[in-house]
């Protein structure tokens, strides 16, 4: 029996612009289970970073709830939510976000001295970490020193390293080459698998979600699909799922007002709508319906 | 979080931007030290003009006169000035003695070495207790002490003995001055070992009565113009000896007591434990008892009041550079902020709680505030030791370039006023208070930004560039 991590309950997120309102998270209803590796896969604008964000208690839902056990984490302040992601929680970012003044070792304990943990404890702990990614030998490198794979594997190192029950990996391989988002992957979900954490990743990308064991697929704020994957699951099920999803995109060329809107809540959003620098046309809201399977 | 582990990354992000650091903390130096020099200036100047006051006269000391009753009144109800009158005012807050201060008539008594050297200086009655609280410092021998059986115990000014004269010689005094050879003469008498004579006489042709007393000298008293001429030529007793002879003297030259010459004494002093009290004790007494006084607190408070006026014209432009210091660290502040605001974020997303954030940004800013005022006072030692030294300094400089510039040499001038005494002090409390102060301005300047530090989104930060 599987035992449910993070409750998501009609959960909501309403942007307002002006006299305008978004709907960036239209009634998400889903339950992530402890130990499982979640994907959840969307094009730019179609909320999946918000829906992160409100799971690790970031930003405020406009309603709904979110549990992780039985707590439910938009109802709490700054104060108990900074205690609450530095008890339970483990970051990966896209852009690694390390602090670029301390060494590797200094970046991955940092997390622990937060908790208060003494230098000695937590500075063996973030070396151990450091090898257990493979940059034993690098513990005293600066992020400028190091590779952008290098980098992300400080930052897995990071989010692993107080051992929390869940870490959200944010496109953790946004920036990296084909040979290395494998290795960060495979070095993420094994990790996440040693210890029966729960992996919350949030990617555009299909290939990344075939690492994990399910995968949620998000368009314009509401679950497309919902699709577990045990071991030895077809693969083509999902492979399916994401042709008809590219077709989606393909075809309808103009990205939604949405995105524009999210704008400044999404880096990678920018970044896309700079290759398609064409202005949409369709309002809000209605390619969901048009993508719907 | 620990709290050394806070500490240690408020140092590291100072290190970071070291530059930004220096500056920011010299500010607070300049700010610093303008206050320390200012307020040490102040200090030094009440100091030298008090101790110069204090060549003049006792600072703490009130003189009260009583002469003719009532300066003017003409009421019935003229002041009176007796014992009584003077244990009130003993009783009062800060007063350490008031005794009077009578002088005899100079014929009421007749002091006499022999038959051949009279006493020609002024007799002082006090109370006897009171010389040693006056401040009365002893050459030799002891303070007065009260009459034991038939010699009447007296104390001489240092210079006493050269106050009796040869009344056998037509000019029969010896001064104490040096001579061709630089020899001071000895007086005609050994006060210690002479024995001395009190006579008290009837005033007519021929004296058809003489009483007389043997007098026992206890001590010769140190000359202190501060204290009073009386230490350097007169001879004290106590003042109920005195009044004792006094009245046989009447008596024997038959002088009606009358009413009126039963007002008291004309004279007295009161000492006061500090000068503080000064102020009140005097305006109580010329003011509810009607006395006339006097005391060295009408030329000290304007002085006083000149000085606080430049301390306060000075100190307001320390004020002024140290709230540009205070500006100094917010704007570094704020700056770090910006540029850590990613920073923040990330240390939010991570599970730094929001108090040590604030703690951490307002560290940093005491730290500023901290070194600028250690610096700072470590500064203003060397400025205040500059301006002490300035005579000397100005000789050294002397030798190397004739003459100083003008702006130096008006401020050397001005420094040369103190003599040799200390313009610039330092008391440790002035270390304390603006070591202290520079933390405070660090922490009131750092206040806002570690507020703003706090509000920053998460979200936001992280994506901020």
């Amino acid at each position: 029996m599987k035992k449910a991590m993070i409750t998501v309950k009609d959960l909501r997120k309403v942007y307002k612009l002006g006299s305008e309102k978004v709907i960036a998270l239209d009634d998400i209803n889903v339950t992530i289970y402890t130990g499982e590796v979640c994907c959840i896969l969307g094009t730019s604008g179609s909320g999946k970073s918000t829906l992160l964000n409100m799971l690790a208690g970031l930003e405020r839902p406009t309603r709904g709830q979110v549990l992780i056990g039985k707590r439910d984490i938009a109802r709490m302040d700054e104060a108990s939510l900074a205690k609450f992601r530095q008890k339970y929680v483990g970051f990966v970012f896209q852009s690694y976000n390390l602090m670029s003044s301390l060494t590797a070792l200094e970046n991955v304990s940092m997390p622990l001295m937060f908790k208060g943990v003494g230098k000695g404890v937590r500075n063996k702990a973030a070396r151990q970490m450091l090898k257990s990614v493979g940059l034993g030998n690098r513990c005293d490198h600066k992020p400028t020193q190091m590779s952008g794979g290098q980098q992300q594997r400080v930052g897995i190192a990071r989010a692993f390293v107080s051992k929390p029950r869940i870490v959200f990996a944010d496109e953790p391989t946004g920036n990296l080459d084909t040979k290395t988002t494998i290795e960060v992957m495979q070095l993420m979900v094994q990790m996440a698998r040693e210890n029966d954490q729960t992996l919350v990743i949030v990617t555009h990308d299909p290939e990344i979600a075939e690492y994990a064991d399910r995968v949620i697929h998000l368009i314009d704020g509401k679950i497309v699909s919902d699709i577990s994957r045990g071991p030895g699951m077809d693969h083509l099920v999902l492979e399916g799922q994401f042709s008809n999803q590219e077709t989606v995109h393909h075809t309808e060329e103009s990205p939604p007002e949405e995105p524009l809107i999210l704008e400044e809540d999404d880096p990678d959003v920018e970044e896309e709508l700079r290759l398609e620098p064409e202005g949409g046309e369709l309002p809000a809201g209605s390619t969901g319906g048009k993508v719907e399977p | 979080m620990k709290t050394f582990d806070l500490i240690s990354m408020c140092f590291r992000n100072l290190f970071r931007r070291k530059m930004r650091t220096i500056l920011t903390v010299l500010g607070v130096v300049i700010g610093t030290c303008a206050i320390i020099v200012t307020i040490s200036l102040g200090l030094g100047m009440t100091k030298i003009q008090e101790d110069a006051l204090a060549q003049m006269g006792d600072l703490t000391k009130i003189e009260i006169y009583n002469y003719g009753g009532g300066g003017g009144s003409g009421s019935s109800e003229a002041p009176v000035l007796d014992d009584k009158v003077l244990k009130q005012i003993s009783e009062l807050e800060g007063v350490e003695v008031a005794t009077p201060l009578a002088r005899a008539d100079w014929s009421a008594m007749e002091f006499w070495v022999g038959e051949k050297f009279r006493f020609s200086g002024q007799v002082v009655g006090i109370y006897p207790e009171a010389m040693e609280k006056l401040g009365y410092q002893m050459k030799e021998g002891s303070y007065l002490t009260e009459g034991t059986g038939k010699k009447i115990p007296i104390v001489m000014g240092e210079q006493a003995a050269y106050n009796f004269y040869n009344v056998k010689k037509r000019d029969g005094w010896v001064y104490p001055y040096p001579d061709a050879n630089g020899n001071i003469p000895d007086p005609y008498v050994d006060v210690m070992k002479d024995e001395i004579t009190l006579r008290i006489g009837r005033q007519d042709e021929e004296k058809t009565k003489l009483v007389e007393y043997e007098t026992q000298v206890q001590g010769v008293l140190v000359a202190d113009f501060s204290k009073g001429w009386e230490t350097q030529e007169s001879i004290f007793m106590s003042i109920d000896d005195m009044n004792r002879m006094v009245a046989e003297y009447k008596k024997l030259n038959k002088i009606k007591e009358s009413s009126n010459s039963s007002k008291g004494y004309e004279n007295a002093v009161v000492k006061c434990s500090d000068i503080k009290y000064v102020e009140s004790v005097e305006s109580y007494i010329s003011e509810t008892l009607g006395l006339q006084t006097n005391s060295m607190e009408s030329i000290r408070k304007p002085m006083q009041k000149q000085i606080q006026q430049q301390s306060m014209i000075l100190g307001g432009l320390g004020l002024i550079s140290l709230v540009v210091a205070a500006i100094g660290i917010t704007n570094t502040m704020v700056m770090s902020i910006y540029e850590r605001t990613r920073e923040i974020g990330i240390m939010k997303v991570l599970g730094c709680e929001i108090p040590n954030i604030r703690a951490m940004f307002l560290t940093e800013a005491g730290i500023i505030g901290l070194l600028g005022g250690i610096v700072g006072t470590l500064v203003s030692f060397s400025i205040s030791w500059v301006i002490n030294n300035w005579e000397m300094i100005k000789m050294a400089l002397g030798i190397m370039s004739d003459g100083s510039s003008g702006g130096f040499g008006m401020m050397g001038g001005m420094m040369g006023m103190g003599g040799g005494g200390q313009v610039s002090l330092i008391p440790p409390w002035l270390v304390l208070v603006a070591v202290l102060f520079g933390i405070l301005i660090g922490l009131v300047s750092g206040f806002t930004p570690a507020n703003r530090a706090v509000k920053i989104s998460a979200l936001e930060a992280i994506k901020h560039d």
